[in-house]
């Protein structure tokens, strides 16, 4: 099997995160693109991992399994927690940092 | 004893830092920053018994300070900044007798931070060294318009500290990229100006270096076209500011183009003398012709001190004895001259809390040696004979005369410019009926001792100008002697 | 000697400005007196003591009292001079100022300032013997500023009325721009003479060094300010205004001191002067024009000082036309007469004013000759002595000048200079017998006068009436002593003595029909004057000169100050740094735009930025 087809798939699967992440206001939305995004560098990590036939690879890959788990974790809590405060998950919200309407 | 000049710069700091650390009270405050004054006016004192006119630069202290970039703590003492050094120690004292009332802390320690930084400013021979006394001396300026000057002092106090900040840049500039070319000269980072002065720039890299150190005294000075910052800083600066801004710091514009620009620049600058000459000529009169509409009495003499800042500096740029002595002394009577007259503009809105020029009047009736005083030091900035102004006036002009008759005849106008408005202020201020019932008291005994000082130094500079010339008159001799 | 003659009077002004100033309320009258007179008694002595020196064939008086300044060629000492010129000023001024202060000390008397006023009068005589007695051009010219400065505080006495400083500000300001002439006139001599010594004996040895142009340069500056302080045309509008001052003052400086200085240092510098006989005549005519247009002023005036204020000017343009014709001697011999007479009048008419409670104007008085007797006796010798009536002190100088503009050859001065005379008779006596003749519209409540003041006026009337048999002619049968003794570089003129009695004759005549006229006019009632025509009007408010300099010069600076004040700084010099500032706010301003807080912009920007990233190291390490 050509490693094409990997390089397509991830490819793929990272503009599909790159696009969500960008045109999507919803928190959730927002942070299964990143996951998305993140799972298809984990697939290009394990399709290279096969190809060049080096194991440090799919260790690598394997690393970013468990701290995609943890991210999980942690992000939903924070979710949550910022829902509890302002009542709103729309990510357009969120703009106490902006200098723009400070001038 | 070697150490003399750097006790005469860094004392004032070292007892406003020990003030600072023990949290001394207001009192001792007080007595510290005066005695500090004394001091200092004591060691330059010595300086002064000691100093041989016929000398170059002496009492050096020449110490590695930052060795891998050639920075060096140099500093010393010739007729030049003599004469400047005398004038900062002469008008401390009293200044601080004039803050007799000065409750606020900061404002003492900003005294005593800001003459470590003009003292340093004219004895350093270092450019870096100089260039860190210059800044530092624009800070203790910088916090007290912007902390206790009155009217729009926080707008003033920013403009007058971008503007500088402007220059200083520019001169930075220049210096790093003189110690540059020094380096690819001589194969070692320098600063030092004697070794700089060795060097030799092609003319066009000259060019922009003379320009990046004019601008910066340029504006310090000022001379007409950088000088928007004065009138607003002027007016909402407290009194001891304004004399240090206008008898101190203004003068070492003109020190800097001397000490700085002759050495280093001789032949460029003369390509801009036309220039520089002409704005001055222009400054002179757009000056005096700009105070006759001013009615803020302090405004008004910021500009008055333009117009004589614009004459030192054309004096200065007419190279012969004449035009050079004369701007070199009148660096010295203008600064007591002008101090004198701040002070007593201070003297008056403590007391009618005003300087409206329109809203006083008749204080001639109430307040006889105030009136003296006060007419005093406003003549002597007029240039009357028996004051300093004078005999300095009189000799910018007849070396204007040597260097051609144009120029003397445009300079001589410095006799009818400071006329125009002086004369119709005094009516104003001084005579006719009050139009302000405010009770009005005379000079009292402890401010009549901080005048008289002034006074007599103006009259003596005035009528036997031969105690003070022999300390100068060698070394501009021989400094034209090496230009020509 | 000298040295004490010029210290002395600066020594007691400063001590009694400083006793004076220490505390202000207590009179101290007997103080005052003692040291204001003193020293002017003192040094008249040593005035006296040192002519007396000078005319038993002693040579010029030289001393130095200390090194000034020492610049380069600048060597300047502080240091005076006695020559046969110096000498007969300093007589005169000092004898003349001695009465005067005596006068004052009457005058005064009541004054709350008593003590400022005769330090002022000490500084004004300290200047004046400065300048006169001087030894080189920039001590001279010290002395010249001081007695400007002097006039203004003392025109400026009465301090409390806003115009009486407005008139000293116009005096002290017309004297500065002479000065600014003076000085370029000095500074370009000492340049042309740079290296040979800058006293008048040296400057005298090397005046030929000196190209023609340049002297002539020199000479018209240092006129300008002869111009200016003895109030010639242009510069002589200050002259009336300064009346404000109190009498004393208006007869020591503005008739018999301060005003002939410009006289004095024409003569002075009569060795540059009789090299540019051009710029003489230009003095000449100058001169002349100033007396007529004074004299004709005078004619239509009512304050009684300004009529002898404009006296004084039409005087002081007999004298330039004397010494710009090269007769320097007559010049300074009519200075010494004018000086006894024109004091007089002055002290006379402040005699009047105050006995008349202040008042001022002509034709408010009248029919003072009984009441005030004395006065009106002294009056009247000045009077005849200034119209030019013989044996009186004016004839002999005023006769000797006229017939130096005829023998010049320059007629128009001369017939201008001779129907001045006739004028200076009439506006004379005009204020003479409206004064004291004339019958009073409403009567009068006068005052007796302090001995004080009438003792100086009868010294100075017999001044008035000797002090012309000094300088007779050889026609009249004299042999101008003073002439001979000043010996000064006169132009020769030749002139027959018959010519010469004819013209004193004309002279005469001319005098005497004005001074008919006047009695025809005003001894029975005087009526002030009144603008019905268009000359009149013009006449009376002094040809519009004021009004005149005011659009000129005084609005045009007043105009560019407030367009420095609200255009070009703000708007230009300012407006060009806020351009430069306003930009930078603006860009700042659109880049806050790009941080707008909002994350998905920012994971926007992080992909651009990672996109050119990777474009860059594509196509630069070539990776494809």
């Amino acid at each position: 099997m050509s490693p094409d087809l990997f390089y397509l798939l991830v490819s793929l699967l990272f503009s599909i995160g790159l696009v969500g992440l960008l045109s999507r206001k919803n928190l959730f939305v927002i942070y299964m693109s990143i996951e998305l995004m993140l799972s298809s560098v984990n697939l290009l990590l394990a399709t290279l991992s096969k190809v060049l036939g080096d194991a440090n690879g799919s260790v690598m890959a394997l690393l970013i399994i468990a701290i995609i788990a943890a991210e999980a974790a942690l992000f939903l809590a924070m979710i949550i927690h910022l829902y509890k405060e302002i009542r709103t998950i729309d990510a357009d919200e969120f703009n106490q940092l902006s200098e723009a309407e400070q001038c | 004893m070697s150490n003399i000049l750097t006790n005469i710069i860094f004392l004032p700091l070292f007892i406003a830092v020990i003030l600072g650390v023990l949290r001394a009270p207001l009192k001792l405050l007080k007595v510290g920053a005066f005695f500090s004054s004394i001091l200092v006016l004591l060691l330059v004192v010595f300086v002064i018994i000691d100093f041989d006119p016929k000398g170059n630069m002496q009492l050096i202290t020449y110490l590695p300070w930052i060795q891998s970039a050639g920075i060096f703590y140099y500093i010393g003492v010739d007729a030049l900044s003599l004469v400047v050094l005398t004038l900062i120690v002469l008008l401390m004292p009293p200044l601080y007798l004039y803050m007799y009332h000065e409750k606020r802390k900061g404002y003492w320690y900003n005294m005593m931070i800001l003459q470590t930084g003009v003292t340093g400013a004219v004895l350093s021979l270092d450019l870096m060294l100089f260039y860190l006394f210059w800044e530092t001396m624009l800070l203790p300026i910088f916090i007290m318009i912007g902390m206790y000057g009155s009217g729009m002092h926080q707008y003033n106090s920013m403009k007058i500290t971008l503007m500088t900040i402007l220059g200083s840049m520019s001169m930075l500039f220049s210096i790093l990229y003189i110690g540059y070319i020094y380096f690819e000269t001589y194969g070692i980072w320098s600063f030092s100006l004697d070794k700089l002065s060795l060097l030799s720039f092609n003319p066009q890299t000259s060019l922009w270096l003379t320009a990046g150190f004019l601008l910066a005294f340029v504006i310090k000075i000022p001379l007409v076209g950088f000088h928007t910052w004065m009138a607003p800083a002027y007016g909402s600066a407290p009194t001891p500011a304004v004399v240090i801004m206008s008898s101190i710091m203004a003068k070492l514009g003109i020190y800097g183009i001397w000490r700085f620009g002759f050495t280093l620049f001789e032949e460029t600058l003369l390509f801009y003398t036309p220039f520089i000459i002409t704005i001055a000529l222009i400054g002179l009169l757009y000056y005096a012709i700009r105070a006759v509409s001013e009615n803020n009495l302090r405004r008004m003499f910021a500009y008055s001190s333009g117009s004589h800042l614009s004459l030192i500096a054309l004096g200065l740029f007419v190279n012969n004895i004449y035009a050079w002595g004369g701007s070199l002394y009148f660096i010295a009577t203008h600064a007591l001259a002008s101090a004198g007259m701040f002070i007593m503009i201070g003297l008056t809105y403590q007391r009618f809390r005003t300087l409206d020029i329109n809203s006083l009047g008749g204080i001639a009736q109430k307040a006889p040696l105030f009136t003296f005083f006060f007419a005093f030091f406003a003549l002597s900035i007029a240039g009357i004979p028996g004051t300093g102004g004078f005999v300095a006036e009189l000799l910018i002009i007849i070396g204007a005369f040597k260097e051609n008759f144009i120029l003397g005849f445009l300079t001589s106008f410095t006799m009818l410019s400071a006329m125009i408005y002086i004369f119709w202020m005094l009516q104003r201020v001084l005579f006719g009926q009050p139009n302000n019932s405010t009770p009005f008291a005379d000079l009292n005994i402890k401010e009549t001792l901080m005048l008289l000082p002034l006074v007599i130094l103006l009259i003596l500079t005035g009528v036997v100008p031969s105690l003070f010339t022999p300390y100068f008159e060698p070394y501009l001799t021989q400094l034209l002697g090496v230009a020509s | 000697m000298l040295n004490i003659i010029v210290i002395l009077p600066f020594l007691s002004a400063f001590i009694m400005a400083v006793v004076y100033l220490s505390n202000t309320k207590p009179q101290r009258y007997f103080f005052y007196t003692l040291i204001g007179v003193g020293s002017p008694t003192i040094i008249t002595i040593l005035s006296l003591l040192s002519a007396y020196e000078l005319l038993n064939g002693a040579p010029t008086i030289h001393t130095t009292l200390l090194t000034w300044i020492n610049i380069g060629e600048f060597n300047i000492d502080i240091s005076f001079m006695a020559d046969k010129l110096s000498v007969v000023m300093i007589s005169f001024i000092t004898f003349i100022a001695t009465f005067i202060h005596i006068y004052a000390a009457g005058y005064m008397k009541d004054d709350e300032a008593y003590g400022k006023f005769f330090s002022y009068f000490n500084l004004f005589i300290g200047s004046m013997l400065l300048l006169v007695l001087a030894d080189n051009p920039i001590m001279m010219f010290i002395g010249w500023e001081l007695v400007g400065l002097s006039s203004y505080l003392l025109i400026g006495f009465y301090h409390t009325e806003s115009q009486n400083i407005t008139a000293a500000n116009k005096a002290f300001i017309l004297n500065r721009v002479g000065d600014f002439g003076f000085i370029m006139g000095i500074a370009l001599l000492f340049v042309s003479l740079e290296g040979t010594g800058f006293t008048f004996s040296s400057i005298k040895e090397n005046i030929s060094l000196i190209p023609l142009d340049t002297l002539n340069l020199i000479g018209i500056f240092l006129f300008v300010g002869a111009m200016g302080k003895s109030a010639q045309i242009p510069l002589y509008v200050w002259l009336p205004d300064a009346m404000a001052g109190p009498t004393p003052v208006s007869a020591l400086i503005h008739a018999a001191t301060m005003v002939t200085a410009g006289v004095y240092m024409v003569a002075r510098y009569s060795f540059i002067y009789e090299e540019l006989p051009d710029v003489g005549l230009f003095i000449a005519y100058i001169g002349a024009f100033s007396a007529l247009l004074a004299a004709i002023i005078a004619s239509y005036q009512s304050d009684i000082k300004k009529i002898l204020a404009y006296s004084t000017m039409s005087q002081l343009g007999y004298m330039f036309i004397a010494v710009g014709l090269g007769a320097y001697s007559s010049g300074i011999f009519h200075v010494f007469t004018h000086a006894f007479f024109k004091a007089l009048l002055f002290m006379g008419a402040g005699g009047i004013i105050i006995a008349l409670h202040h008042e001022q104007n002509i034709f408010k008085m009248g029919g003072l000759k009984k009441q005030l007797k004395l006065v009106y006796i002294t009056m009247f010798i000045a009077t005849l002595a200034i119209s030019g009536i013989p044996p009186f002190a004016g004839f002999f100088s005023k006769d000797a000048i006229l017939m130096t503009t005829y023998a010049s050859e320059h007629y128009l001065i001369w017939i201008m200079a001779t129907f001045t005379a006739g004028l200076t008779a009439f506006y004379m006596f005009r204020l003479f017998f409206s004064v004291f003749h004339a019958t009073p519209k409403e009567p009068l409540s006068v005052h007796s006068l302090d001995k004080s003041i009438t003792y100086p006026l009868i010294v100075l009337a017999f001044g008035s009436a000797t002090a012309g048999f000094l300088g007779v002619n050889a026609a009249y049968g004299g042999d101008a002593l003073i002439n001979n003794f000043l010996a000064l570089p006169d132009r020769l003129t030749h002139i027959s003595h018959s010519t010469e009695y004819l013209l004193g004759g004309l002279n005469v005549l001319l005098a005497l029909s004005g001074m008919l006229l006047a009695y025809k006019m005003f001894a029975a009632t005087a009526n002030e004057p009144i603008e019905n025509t268009f000359f009149s009007k013009l006449i009376i408010n002094k040809f519009y000169v004021d009004e005149f300099y005011v659009m000129l010069i005084v609005k045009p600076i007043h105009l560019s100050s407030h367009l420095i004040a609200n255009f070009i700084d703000p708007k230009i010099i300012d407006g060009f740094i806020s351009i430069q500032i306003n930009t930078y706010t603006k860009v700042a301003v659109l880049f806050s735009k790009l941080q707008n807080g909002q994350v998905r912009y920012y994971a926007l920007y992080i992909l651009t930025g990672l996109s050119l990233m990777s474009c860059y190291m594509i196509y630069k390490l070539g990776v494809i």
